[in-house]
């Protein structure tokens, strides 16, 4: 069976396992459950103590604990990245077997963090590593041993660049002369021009 | 797990003069074992490493007993050269003398998990060391309680080579670069993410979509040779 949610693939069978796992919660529990899973994916952090509180009525075992987190995790995840809407994923999720108010209860945290949560995910696409900051100067060279007279401008160009792994700011140094210089700022305006005329 | 006694699989193993490495524990300077199988696998002990145990008689079996706790530790957690100068102190003997014991207890440990040797060959090869019926009783408990473990631990020293660990992609589309303006040209960037001995490092890699396709039909080549008839008789005779 193809899920919208899985994208349009089957679901995964320890999702399908995990469904009866989920039953056994209340239905008001899934909704605090799903605030925290998605405080989680939105990078804020998961407040362990407070999850194991909550499955403690259902005498969850520190497994099952895992794995309804796993499985929350996986669906909201799963369902923000392919763009699912509310009603679709309840739908969706009750053919699996999941409640009616269970399944009503979580798409309805999902609704409400679905723009956030797909912000999110979509800053954390791959990137590679980014342009952090430009600073720049010019100056102008009077004089050089090789030349009694030279009075040209030139530009010092600083990048720096931030690592996408270490996070660190690398910086590269270039000096641009006047002639160079205007050929870089052409180029680059053709391609600001371009990226703007998709925006 | 392999169960080897009696399947007819011949092995044997010198240790020769060399030292064997072990991060955790073992005896240094290589007693060796020489593990001879066809139905039955036995131990053979080098006369030092019998020398070494023999240390254990001549205690009594409280003593042994926590000999044999601290062996299984060093086993687990690496070893603790301070415990054997205490020991020594107390027992009124040469520090080397319950290292030697200690450390020869670890060895027959290794030894023995490693071969997988069963109950009544661990019983007949330390028959060899002449101890008494129930300090023969001790070892072979140790040995049965703790060999799951210690396997487990053995199968950790293996050489580790770089393994997968995540992969991110990104399908973009180049629409124009500074030479030409007005293309298509989808591309998928990935990056891999490997881990060696705790250590990470990515890779970057660029593709066009034609040869992603050939990447994963040659990945699902691979797989699918573990559907062939080779492949599924040499897993059923592992198992």
């Amino acid at each position: 069976m193809r899920f919208r949610f899985c994208g349009d693939l089957d679901c995964p069978d320890w999702v399908l396992a995990e469904i009866s796992t989920l039953a056994k919660v209340s239905s008001v529990k899934i909704k605090l459950l799903c605030v925290q899973v998605l405080r989680d994916l939105l990078g804020d952090g998961i407040d362990y103590e407070k999850i194991t509180k909550l499955t403690a009525d259902a005498k969850f075992e520190p497994s099952d604990v895992k794995a309804t987190v796993a499985v929350l995790n996986f669906i909201l995840a799963s369902a923000a990245k392919y763009g699912v809407n509310g009603e679709s994923l309840s739908s969706e999720l009750q053919q699996l077997g999941l409640p009616k108010e269970h399944a009503a209860a979580l798409c309805k945290s999902y609704e409400d963090k679905q723009t956030a949560l797909q912000d999110k995910l979509k800053e954390s696409s791959l990137r590679l590593n980014r342009l952090g900051s430009v600073s720049w100067r010019v100056d102008y060279t009077l004089s050089s041993s090789e030349l009694k007279e030279v009075n040209e401008p030139v530009v010092h160009l600083k990048l720096n660049v931030q690592n996408v792994d270490t996070g660190a700011l690398e910086p590269t140094v270039a000096l641009v002369s006047a002639v160079k210089f205007r050929v870089l700022l052409t180029e680059l305006k053709q391609a600001q021009a371009l990226m703007n005329a998709l925006n | 797990e392999r169960e080897r006694g009696g399947s007819g699989v011949r092995e044997r193993e010198r240790g020769g003069s060399g030292v064997r490495e072990r991060e955790r524990g073992g005896s240094g300077g290589g007693p060796c074992a020489e593990a001879r199988a066809g139905a039955k696998m036995l131990l053979v002990l080098a006369e030092e490493h019998k020398e070494h145990l023999g240390f254990l008689t001549r205690v009594d079996a409280a003593v042994v007993g926590e000999f044999c706790r601290i062996a299984v530790e060093f086993l687990k957690k690496g070893s603790n050269p301070k415990i054997f100068e205490g020991a020594a102190r107390k027992l009124n003997v040469n520090t080397e003398t319950v290292q030697n014991g200690v450390e020869g207890l670890m060895y027959l440990m290794t030894e023995s998990s490693k071969m997988m040797i069963s109950e009544v060959d661990f019983q007949d090869s330390v028959l060899v060391l002449g101890f008494s019926e129930d300090l023969n009783k001790l070892l072979l408990q140790l040995y049965l309680d703790n060999r799951r473990e210690i396997r487990q631990i053995l199968s950790e020293l293996a050489p580790d080579l770089p393994h997968y660990h995540n992969l991110e992609w990104r399908l973009d589309v180049q629409l124009a670069s500074r030479a030409l303006k007005q293309q298509i040209k989808p591309l998928l960037t990935l990056k891999l993410h490997l881990e060696q001995n705790g250590r990470r490092n990515a890779s970057v890699f660029q593709t066009d979509p034609a040869t992603l396709l050939h990447l994963i039909r040659k990945l699902e080549q691979a797989l699918n040779e573990m559907k062939t008839n080779h492949c599924r008789r040499i897993v059923r005779n592992i198992k």
